[in-house]
This record gives structure tokens, sequence and C-alpha cells, in this order.
């Protein structure tokens, strides 16, 4: 067979049934010897989407999914692509075509050194340069990506490896001697944060995406129902708790819920689990190390100490961690503690505002989610519209799919297209700003062409409101570079691309318009009318 | 405080560029870098020595790690372990001072391993102090030029 063939037939070793891509010619032989499989092939209206599109659909599966592109242009338009995965850390292998390996290096017609650019947005990367390795470098690179601290993986082939005619040998049993993830925590250090928990008086869990990656939800929650822990989340933590769980405490960070960062200053103990503590979770986390305890869990050893001190580090999967941690008794008592938090909570003033003939974005976002299915999937793009989602939606059985961690504008449509082809038979519903929406509305024509029905909102304010929002706050209301104006007509957008049309703006009619919207067969756009000045922080 | 890290490496191409740019994204300095394949061609050994406060250099440690073509790091103890560097200066004398040049070269042995009409160059093979005591020393009389190989180091066993 060829390097093309044995690439496709690698795919399929590995249970690959879509791949999004965008195809030229240094990738030609291989969408040639994908031509003949079973493999759904989505061609996706930039490089970018197709990557978020793997995404979306990664995250569902929760198993490494695929994108591909070819040479030059086609692989640099990826390169954003990736690095949302990366800092998302989403499971992807992404395969590119290269230039013929006698032309590497000669700056000939599109070739672009892609293994050299991605290189601090990728787990690994690969550059073939001989066609037997074909079959050992995609099963470690599937492995590599899906295990650990998941990651997108790079494979670029240069396309006289995919023409070469060879004799495909089964790969070995993975092998990799820098590579050993670490899963299982230590026992000692495990004894240590039980001893820590024990003798603590308010302590408080700090959920990150990791928990949703390690797929430790379940498990979380039982831990802390079992020992009357209070959690917070993250913004990559979203969904990880119910939202109207009795122990749950809203999401952290500069556009957190006030109660939350309360929680966050008030108590003796902070569990901080698969979180990387970026600037936006935790403002000032020297602050934090001061007057308390911390444990911080995470897959990564390298995430411990690398933004907040710990006192304990715990490295492992936290699925496997939370599980050890179940069978300690603990015998907790912080039941005062967590009826301060929610007292605290209570009187939380709901300062929203409302303006005749506009939606509350927050009251939208939370009887949407609210009206949505059980299992139902939410992608927030991002902008205020994401921080409205995050804040507002109610997690019941579904998840809560965003870029908290590389916040790339766009990401919803694509993202929610993969979502959808891996789960056919789910809600899916994207949110988006006018701004991020006009960065991958193109994708609406893959979603036709592929009959791929997602419910698409924008929220309309006709700014780039968290910008906006930002030079109110810092530049002396100089807008600058951030008015969208009333374009395009997105009812026009609905009609070109066969959506059904919705436009909400009275908030008595929300409800029924919202009902409407998801019970319509079609896929369909709603414009959510939100006031022009409209604040995430009131 | 210094870190000296010896790190075995896959013999591969784009190893070097991966750790290093490594150093330069997360803005972490490297005072030296040495490269060599091992008794096993298949892996490098690279030495390199970094400034920083504590938590940077367990950071350092911690990243190199995180890297899939890392096979291992050790961070070496300057007191247990044995550091080299290789130094080569090409200085200028006259008549007058090239007693004195060979004379320093004696005490500090320093290998004379090419003399012309106008210039000597000077070969040390020592400690990373001793060839930055020995550039002070020799300075005064003129370097021309001069290249060092950044530390090798090994630990030392019980």
């Amino acid at each position: 067979m060829t390097g093309a063939d044995a690439m496709v037939k690698c795919l399929q070793d590995q249970g690959i049934k879509v791949v999004f891509g965008y195809p030229g010619v240094a990738i030609a032989p291989f969408y040639n010897s994908l031509y003949n499989s079973d493999i759904k092939s989505v061609l996706v209206r930039q490089e970018q989407n197709g990557g978020h599109a793997a995404s979306g659909y990664g995250r569902v599966t929760r198993k490494p999914s695929v994108c591909i592109a070819t040479s030059g242009p086609g692989a640099t338009n990826l390169i954003t692509g990736l690095a949302t995965a990366y800092a998302d850390s989403i499971p992807m292998v992404a395969i590119t075509g290269q230039v013929s390996t006698k032309l590497l290096g000669k700056d000939v017609f599109q070739e672009a050194d892609i293994t050299g650019c991605c290189e601090p947005f990728v787990k690994y990367s690969y550059l073939v340069k001989d066609v037997n390795d074909i079959p050992r470098i995609f099963k470690e690179a599937f492995y590599i990506a899906s295990t650990g601290r998941q990651g997108p993986v790079l494979i670029d082939v240069p396309i006289d490896i995919q023409k070469q005619e060879f004799d495909y040998v089964e790969p070995g049993e993975i092998s990799i001697r820098g590579y050993k993830p670490k899963v299982k925590g230590h026992i000692v250090q495990i004894k240590k944060v039980v001893e820590a928990i024990q003798k603590a008086k308010k302590p408080l869990i700090c959920a990150g995406g990791g928990v949703i990656l390690g797929h430790a939800e379940h498990v979380l929650q039982e831990f802390c129902e079992k020992n009357g822990i209070p959690v917070v989340t993250t913004m990559m933590g979203v969904g990880s708790m119910p939202k109207r769980h009795p122990l749950f405490f809203g999401m952290v960070g500069t556009n957190g819920k006030p109660y939350a960062n309360r929680a966050l200053a008030q108590c003796d103990l902070l569990i901080i689990v698969g979180a990387r503590v970026n600037d936006r979770a935790v403002v000032a986390p020297s602050r934090l190390e001061q007057n308390r305890l911390i444990i911080h869990i995470d897959i990564d050893t390298a995430e411990i100490g690398k933004n907040i001190g710990p006192t304990i580090p715990l490295v492992g999967d936290a699925k496997l961690i939370f599980e050890s941690l179940l069978e300690y008794d603990i015998q907790p008592d912080y039941g005062t503690w967590v009826e301060d938090l929610r007292v605290v909570k209570k009187n939380c003033v709901d300062n929203r505002t409302f303006h005749e003939g506009f939606i509350n974005p927050c009251l939208f976002v939370e009887h949407l989610t609210e009206r949505m299915d059980e299992d139902a999937i939410y992608v927030a793009d991002v902008g205020q519209n994401q921080l409205w989602s995050a804040d507002n939606y109610v997690m019941k059985k579904g998840r809560f799919l965003t870029t908290g961690g590389f916040g790339t504008m766009g990401y919803a449509i694509p993202a929610a297209i993969g979502a959808k082809m891996a789960a056919p038979d789910r809600q899916v519903v994207a949110v988006c700003g006018d701004g991020s929406f006009q960065m991958s509305f193109n994708e609406l024509a893959t979603m036709l062409q592929n009959d791929i029905k997602v419910k698409i909102i924008v929220m309309k304010n006709m700014y780039l409101g968290l910008v906006r929002e930002y030079q109110y706050n810092n530049y002396n209301e100089h807008y600058i570079a951030v008015e969208l104006g009333d374009i395009p007509n997105l009812e026009k957008i609905a009609q070109a691309y066969d959506m059904d049309y919705f436009h909400v703006k009275s908030m008595e009619k929300m409800d029924r318009m919202i009902d409407e919207f998801l019970a319509c067969e079609n896929s369909a756009l709603m414009v959510c009318h939100v006031y022009r000045y409209d604040k995430v922080k009131e | 405080m210094r870190g000296i890290f010896s790190v075995l490496v896959e013999n591969r191409a784009g190893v070097l560029s991966k750790t290093a740019g490594l150093f330069a994204r997360r803005g972490y300095n490297i005072d030296s870098l040495a490269v060599g394949e091992t008794e096993n061609h298949e892996i490098s050994n690279m030495t390199i020595v970094s400034t920083g406060d504590v938590k940077v250099i367990d950071q350092i440690e911690k990243q190199l790690n995180k890297k899939i073509d890392v096979i291992k790091v050790r961070r070496l103890k300057e007191l247990q372990s044995v550091c080299r560097e290789l130094l080569m200066v090409k200085v200028s004398y006259n008549n007058t001072n090239r007693k004195d040049i060979m004379e320093i070269c004696m005490i500090m042995d320093a290998k004379i391993v090419h003399v012309s009409t106008k210039s000597m160059i000077i070969e040390l093979n020592a400690s990373p102090e001793m060839v930055e005591s020995f550039i002070k020393i020799i300075l005064p009389y003129g370097i021309i030029e001069m290249a060092r190989t950044g530390v090798i180091a090994l630990q030392k066993d019980e």
C-alpha cells in the first residue's frame, strides 16, 4: 500500500469515523485514499475551524479527533485551532501535508516549517521522513494525545511519503522512553491530603477543566457530598457540578460570582483540582498562598507550583484520586462553614439591569439553559456572551463547552458542528456575540451541506462588547475599533443558509420564543437583542 | 541561584531547538548549553546551566521533564559533581610580556597550543570558576578572540 493508504488505515484502527479538513495538493494523496474508506470527510470552510470542529467532536466523544490541512497556508491557518486545543487540553491529532522531502527547506511553493511553527502549541509533533514509520507514529500520536494531560499532536507528512509504496507492518507495543504519564496519586501524598482535610475547618474545592477532561464529575460530586465540602469552579470547570447543587457556589475569577470569590478568600484549605490557576481565575495567587493550606491536584506535574505554590502537591488523574480519597473516612463537620457561604450567596444582591426593548443576557442564558434538554450541549463563544453564559448556565446533565484557556473568538459554531456530529441525537446550542459570529459564520455552509442541525444564538449589541467594556473601564470611554454596526442583516444570513430565524427583543415573549426556537426541526438562528451598553460587571 | 541540569534526550532532529525554545518561550536564562552524543548514539546528553530563583529552577526541571523527547532530567549539585569547561583564547604578545603569559599559563595549568609571531592560542580545561578567573587575569594582555564550550558535568558517586 502507499503511505496515504497507511495513514487512512491507521485512522480506521483508531476508530476514527469523521475527519474535519480542507484539502490541497500536498495532502491530495491522503484524500485520495480517504475516498475509498468509510471515514466521513467534512469539508470545513477554513482550516482553523477544522481544528475547532475536531475540538468539539473530541470533547463530546472524549477521544482524540482528527483535523486535516494542506501544507503552507493551510497548515498555518490551522495553528490557532491547535493552540486553542492546547490551551484547553483537548485530545486531537492534526495531519498536515508537506512539500516533498527533497524540497524541504528550499522555500518552495506552499512550504511552511509547521512542526517548527507549532512547537509551543502542540503536545508533540512529527515530521514523517520514512514511510515505514507511519504505523508507529500514528499509534504513538493517538496515545500521546489521549493520555496524561491531553492535547493536540501534529503529524506532518510530505507528499512523496504519502505516495510511496511500502509493506505495511503492524506497529508494536508503544514504548516512548521520555513519556510515562502518571495517573495514580502517590499514597503518601493522598494520606497527607486526607489529614489536611480532617484538620481543616473551612475547606473548599476549586474544580477546573481537568475534572471534566478526566471525566471525574461524578466522583467529585460523590466526594463533596460524602464530606460536605463546598465546591467552586473555574470557567473550564463549569459543568463539573449541577448549578442547583446545595454545595455548589459558582464560578470564581474576575468574571465570576462574588460569593464564589468570597469563598475562595475565606477558606482555610483550598483544594485545586485540574486547574492551572490562570490570571483570570485567580488574580493574586500570592495573596491566596498566605493564611491557608493549598492542595494542588493535577495530572501535569509542571502545573503544580507554576502559578501558585501548593502546600501539598498531588500528581495524578482527578478521577482516580477522588476514588482513592473516597476510601477514607474523614468524619467532617463543615456545617457552619457551608451555612455561612449559603447566607452570603443568598444575600448577594442581584444587580441585573433591564432596558425596555432589550433582553437581559444573564436571564436569557438562565432561561434558555433551563429549557434545554437535560443532556443538551451548550457551546459558548468568546466575549461578553461567554461570561454571561459561564456565569448563568444551568448545568443539568449536559455539557458546557468553551475555550476558557485560549479564548479564541469564532470557536462556538465550528465546535458545535463537531459536537453535533459526535452526538447527533443531542440538542446542541451555540451562543455567540455578533463579533465572534462573524469570525466563523462561513461554517453555516458546512452545517447546511452536511445536514447538521445546530441552534445558534447571536447576542447582538452591535459592539465588540467585552473590549468596549474594557475601554469603558480603563480608557475613558474612548471607543475605538469596537463598533460593529447593524451589519450584516442576520435575517438574510439565516435565509441564505436555510435556517429558521428568530429575533427576541422583549422579556415577555422571551420564554415562548426560546421554546419555539429549541423545538424547531431545522437548524435555527436566534438573534437576542442585548442593550448596547450592557456590561458583564454591573 | 544556579541550576545545572544534565538532560538525556532523544538524539533526533529538532530536539535541541525544542529544548532551547522552551527556555526562550518561558523566559528562562541559558547561561550555557553543551550537547553531545552519549555512548548510545540514540541518546544525547545536554548540560544546561541556568540562573533563577528556586521557583524558576523547579519549573525548568518540570518543564524539561514534560517534553516527550526528554528521557531524564538530573539536577546536579555543584559540590557533588565534576564540572568542566574548555576555553580557547587567542592572546597577543610581545617580547616584554611573553614570559608573564607563559608563567600564568603554567600556574593555572593552561596549555599554549599554537604560537604565531604576534599571538598565541591558549587552551584551558578547568572548572567554570577557574575559567572565569583565567579570563580575568589574561584580559589585560589583550584577548584577540576566544571561544568556550560551556559547562559539561557529571555527578560523583558516593
